[in-house]
């Protein structure tokens, strides 16, 4: 370790001053409540500014590649510690969360102001926060476990948060019917909903965390990497992969990845505030943070000869596989916030993709950068998003884009910066920085020589042009053609359409200038992150990256400000944002055609939206498989076998006595003379047998 | 201070009759206030001595049985601290549920009597001073009981001799049996008997293993009977016995036909009692007698306790999804808590006993928890059947905060003591798999994660069932229930999280042991 050129011990202070002071807030609320509960508020949003800045005061260290690692004594009994390990990943990531948060906190106080329930509220929030924190800057598995369920726990109560379950809360459309089950979910459902599917899973996680730790004998990552003899023997033994896998798992559930995804569009009965948070800078972040914690400890045990291929096949396969179901899930919702959760999934794919992708090419970094800086701008115009949808739920009153339309006159700021945003989802070219990350993983899947490569290759070129779709499709239906029934009731009620507060605008005001301000120099911005993350494998690792292998083939083809740029990729990434864009244009904010009326035109269109709206059956059936299939069989064998058989050991004996005393009870008949005859007969046995 | 565990075991005995008459004179506020003190006082002169390491004390008995002995170790002191720790709390819980549940038995009699005279308007005046001193005489009693409990089920962790150990195993049993036939629910007597039936079962069961030891050892004193061994002839004989006779205390799968019915029954009090220590105490014994004093044949047996432990954990966890009434939801838990229980003691391993210990821990305080949530709502709403609750949330905020802590407790989610003791258990299962390379050990650690969904499953439904959702129309004028239930839940609540984040203050003592016990 070089000699950090700061005070050790006050950057290790503020290291772990980034996920206690959110846990302190969480503590002191209640007590605050007691006194003014508008005050809550105020003292969450000044904590995360704190957590926020303590995180910023870390990143010199990132940016000189160096880290934190400070450990305390936990349970000495098992010679555990806890530690904080800060170390360029975990600051980056850090600040993204942090930040966030902070903003999407801003954000809350307008949004929720006058529930009351607001205790509750930032109670959960800032649990939500510390634990993420938590996790990002944990040292160990152990520690690590407590923040992933900490975000299990928070994203239950905060899903579950309206939990008087009224009408307005719920997701889904009232009366459907998927296979004969509702698809119509309550807040307190979707809680549970959420939390068991991500235990599920927790539970593999939690296996694979064992496995590893009974051959190495430490949770600790640094120590995992620094002494590599527990892969050798866990590879021989071949637990190696499914130890890695099922450490995967933990990510499936977390990050909503197939087959763990279906939760996730539940998790919308939430305020927005929350799915904000979720889908920005928590919970699904967990997943794919976890997965870049690991990627690197499992693809430098490359260099003693361990081959972990299988494990980032998986990873890259599930990416890809969730990146497009859920894509094609969010082009036929009418749900706005259900069509925003789909697009995050499937941008998690992404993410996933590239991070899977990057173990299985000759350029780890690659892959790694463009993972992690897709999870960053992804951050970023997500909650932008997540918060502009929030605002038109509040102004509007409806969930469903169908109640909304022609807005754009009304909530200028917020349709600008919806479309900053959303431009930024479709990765319109040049200007966003959804654009850079997208292309940086188009190119590091087309780049990676992997046979998988060009199929991979194939769904995310696919998922993109369906991206710009359902993005220029939600913003059409918002804010182009005519007002609704909905709102034209409204405006006659007297209700009237405006742009929302300053507390809620300017946060997402913030992340969309910020978008495409990134944006801009998205190039450069990239080629940072790519320098840190060198220089952090390289460091940390020992994986080295051989030094421009692809860069310079692509040199001579591009050069200007697209220095660096893969043509392929670049080529690919601009004509799916044209298709994509351009049908969306068509449909729904030129509207040359009715959508309706196109999908409805052939049997053809008419059952793939069908099929899309029905979110490919898994739902119904995962619902059938493991709730509705095995209450059955636990109602038949309550009946039959524990009402019946195992009462029987209870009612057996009492009705063996109760026959007993019946037939005991016939003896006593209360007349001498039988008695005397059983005497006698007893006294000649008796006799009898003497006499024998 | 000389004696501790002696007057922390047997001063509740001795004092009870004062706690009797203290009820009689002076009502419930002074014999609940005795009792509290009194526990809090043999509970706190029992916590200092474990600090310093292994305590004991030994007094002359009958030549017969050998000697008088308490012996406070790595073993014993959670198990003590614990089960005194939750009798001290359930005493001021027990206050307001027992003048409620008594009060409404004395108006049912004056009904009944009511109906044979046909005449009420002239006697409220009598009724009124005659339910005074009906309520004092009877909470007199059941604070004497519940004292007596307390000190069979310490008694019984402290032993150091079978035939001490049967005999505080027995003491424990009978307040339980008065408890359940005076103060519990529609088939009290039946229940009762049934209860006191079986129990009994298990505990002559026990004795003939106790018996075979000792006549053929020449001593009933544990350290005795390790220091000259078993003879081979018995020791299957022994074990058998001894696992039986602990299963029915355990209420492990097949075994467990008395406990719901128990549960559906008995006060609440009682409930929480029983589910918080009482079946611990058979846990207890399957590491005082099995594991320590009869090694050889707990390896033998080890694989076959940890499955037993995880068809039992499955089994009624399912059974738990399928039930209305709480009490009878909670009891199936407890079934399937002590199913993990047994599970871990199967584990053959130190982070799985240990863990298996810590879960005793775990469940108490969990357990109690839930159980004065049923409380303060069979006070509150009058109803035990979840179908009738909903949205009770925002009218009792505190004993729902301290309930889901409770329930993240028995599901094992951080940073709640549960978690603490699931890691732990299963991963000493999964260690002892691979060392063991045993695929069905292996295969019994997936299913036994896979139980902990189901866990969570049961619970977290009921909490949703009974807490959240709309609120009906009867229960609009709900109030939060007294301090006398919500101080307890708030500590024991605070208690799980402090173990939880730093379970040290268990681990310390309980892991040397087990590592002593395993000869790591």
């Amino acid at each position: 370790m070089a000699i950090l050129p700061f005070d050790l011990s006050s950057s290790s202070l503020s290291g772990w001053a980034v996920w206690i002071l959110p846990f302190i807030a969480a503590l002191i609320i209640p007590a605050v409540a007691k006194i003014s509960k508008r005050a809550t508020g105020g003292v969450a949003v000044a904590f995360a500014l704190a957590s926020a800045i303590s995180a910023a005061t870390l990143l010199p260290l990132a940016l000189g590649n160096n880290e934190i690692h400070n450990q305390v004594s936990w349970i000495s009994s098992i010679g555990l510690k806890a530690g904080i390990l800060a170390d360029p990943l975990a600051i980056i990531m850090a600040n993204v969360v942090g930040w966030i948060s902070f903003l999407i906190f801003v954000y809350s106080t307008g949004y929720m102001k006058g529930d009351k329930d607001i205790t509750r509220f930032w109670f959960w929030m800032t649990f939500f926060v510390g634990s993420m924190q938590l996790i990002v800057l944990s040292d160990n598995f152990l520690q690590l476990f407590f923040g992933w369920e900490g975000v299990g726990l928070a994203s239950y109560a905060l899903v579950g948060f309206w939990y008087r379950d009224k009408k307005k809360d719920h997701v889904g459309i009232e009366g459907r019917k998927v296979l004969g089950l509702v698809d119509y979910y309550s807040p307190t459902h979707s809680g549970i909903k959420a939390f068991i599917m991500t235990k599920v899973g927790d539970i593999m996680m939690l296996s694979g965390m064992f496995l590893i730790f009974a051959f190495a004998g430490t949770f600790g990552f640094r120590e995992l990497t620094q002494h590599t003899e527990w892969a050798t023997e866990m590879s021989t033994q071949h637990l190696l992969i499914p130890a890695a896998v099922l450490l995967f798992g933990g990510a499936v559930g977390k990050s909503a990845q197939f087959p763990l995804n279906e939760w996730l569009l539940e998790a919308m009965t939430g305020p927005t505030a929350v799915s904000a948070l979720i889908h920005a800078a928590t919970m699904v972040k967990a997943g794919v943070f976890l997965v870049a914690r690991l990627g690197p400890l499992f693809f430098a045990l490359a260099a003693i000869g361990i081959n972990m291929d299988q494990f980032f096949e998986v990873v890259a396969w599930v990416g890809a596989i969730t990146a497009l179901l859920l894509a094609t899930q969010g082009m036929v919702h009418p749900e706005i916030k259900k069509v925003l959760a789909y697009s995050t999934g499937s941008q998690i794919g992404y993410m996933m993709m590239a991070l899977g992708v990057a173990g299985l090419s000759r350029q780890f970094v690659d892959g790694y950068t463009a993972g992690f800086f897709h999870l960053i701008s992804h951050a970023m115009f997500k909650a932008s998003l997540f918060m502009a949808a929030g605002s038109l739920l509040h102004i509007v009153g409806s969930r469903f884009m169908t109640d909304m339309g022609g807005l754009r006159k009304y909530m200028k700021k917020t349709y600008a910066f919806m479309w900053a945003a959303g431009l930024a989802l479709m990765g319109a070219p040049f200007i966003t920085t959804g654009f850079w990350s997208k292309d940086a993983i188009f190119a590091a899947v087309y780049e990676s020589g992997n046979t998988w490569a060009l199929p991979i290759f194939v769904i995310a070129l696919v998922t993109a042009v369906i991206t710009a779709f359902y993005t220029t499709r939600m913003i059409g239906m918002v804010f182009f053609g005519n007002k609704s029934k909905h709102v034209e009731n409204m405006e006659k009620e007297g209700h009237h359409i405006h742009e929302a507060s300053a507390s809620m605008w300017v946060p997402y005001g913030i992340l969309a200038v910020l978008t495409i301000g990134i944006g801009i120099i998205g190039l450069s911005f990239e080629h940072e992150i790519h320098r840190i993350f060198t220089d952090y494998l390289s460091t940390y690792f020992g994986i080295k990256s051989g030094v421009g292998i692809v860069a310079i083939e692509s040199q001579s083809v591009l050069g200007g400000f697209l220095n660096g740029v893969n043509p392929i990729a670049l080529t690919a990434s601009l004509a799916a944002f044209g298709i994509g864009f351009g049908l969306g244009y068509i449909f729904y904010i030129g509207r040359f055609a009715d959508p309706v009326k196109f999908v409805n035109s052939n049997l053809f269109f008419y059952s793939v939206h069908k099929f899309f709206l029905n979110r490919w059956y898994l739902n119904s059936l995962i619902y059938w498989a493991f709730v509705i299939g095995p209450l059955y069989f636990g109602r038949g064998v309550y009946r039959y076998f524990e009402n019946v058989v195992i009462e029987g050991f209870n009612t057996g004996p009492q009705k063996a006595v109760a026959v007993g005393a019946r037939i005991l009870q016939g003896t006593q008949t209360g007349i001498s003379q039988s008695y005397l005859y059983v005497f006698g007969a007893g006294i000649l046995f008796v006799v009898l047998l003497l006499l024998i | 201070m000389e004696h501790v565990l002696l007057q922390a075991v047997f001063l509740p005995l001795l004092l009870s009759p004062v706690a009797y008459f203290l009820g009689k004179k002076s009502g419930p506020n002074a014999a609940a206030w005795f009792t509290f003190g009194l526990l809090l006082y043999c509970t706190t002169i029992m916590i200092v001595p474990v600090f310093s390491g292994t305590y004991e004390e030994h007094y002359p008995w009958t030549k017969l049985f050998g000697e008088f002995g308490f012996l406070l170790d790595g073993l014993a002191s959670p198990f003590a601290i614990i089960i005194y720790v939750i009798s001290t709390v359930l005493v001021l819980f027990s206050k307001p549920y027992m003048v409620a549940k008594i009060t409404s038995q004395f108006e049912e009699r004056m009904n009944r009597q009511k109906q044979v005279v046909g005449d009420g308007s002239s006697t409220a005046m009598i009724e009124s001073s005659s339910l005074k001193g009906y309520l004092n005489h009877q909470i007199g009693v059941y604070f004497a009981l519940f004292l007596v409990m307390a000190m069979g089920m310490l008694g019984t962790v402290l032993a150091t001799n079978l035939i001490e150990f049967y005999v505080f195993f027995e003491v424990m049993l009978i307040p339980a049996f008065f408890m359940l036939a005076f103060w519990g629910y529609e088939e009290k007597r039946r229940v009762a008997l049934l209860f006191f039936f079986w129990t009994h079962v298990g505990a002559v069961v026990l004795l003939l293993g106790f018996l075979a030891i000792g006549l053929n050892v020449g001593s009933f004193n544990f350290a005795d009977i390790k220091e000259h061994g078993i003879p081979p002839n018995i020791l299957s004989l022994a074990a058998v016995a001894i696992i039986i006779g602990l299963g029915v205390k355990m209420a492990a799968f097949v075994l467990h036909i008395w406990l719901p019915h128990v549960y559906r029954a008995a006060p609440t009090p009682l409930n929480a009692l029983s589910s918080g220590a009482m079946l611990g105490v058979g846990a207890y014994g399957f590491f005082r007698l099995l594991i320590v004093l009869l090694p050889g044949q707990y390896d033998h047996f080890a694989l076959y306790l940890n499955l037993w432990g995880l068809i039992t954990m499955i089994y009624a966890g399912v059974m738990a999804l399928m039930q209305d009434d709480i009490r009878k939801l909670l009891a199936y838990s407890s079934i399937s808590q002590m199913g993990y229980l047994m599970f871990g003691i199967g584990s053959s391993s130190v982070l799985g006993l240990s863990g298996a210990e810590m879960l005793f821990v775990s469940h108490s305080l969990g357990k109690v928890l839930l159980f004065m949530m049923v409380g303060a709502i069979i006070l509150q709403v009058g109803t035990r059947s979840i179908t009738k609750m909903g949205g009770l949330a925002g009218k009792m905020p505190i004993t729902a905060v301290c309930a889901f802590i409770g329930a993240l407790t028995i599901m094992g989610i951080p940073p709640t003591s549960g978690f603490m003791a699931e890691w732990t258990m299963f991963y000493g299962a999964l260690q002892t798999a691979i060392q063991q390379g045993s695929t069905i050990r292996m295969i019994a650690f997936g299913l036994g994660l896979v139980a902990t969904v189901i866990t969570m499953a049961y619970i977290l439904w009921m909490i949703k069932r009974i807490f959240f959702g709309k609120l009906p129309e009867h229960l609009e004028n709900t109030k939060e229930a007294s301090w006398y239930v919500t101080a307890p839940m708030m500590v024991l609540a605070g208690f799980t999280i402090v173990v939880g984040i730093y379970p040290d203050i268990f681990f310390n003592q309980i892991i040397p042991f087990m590592k002593g016990v395993m000869g790591v």
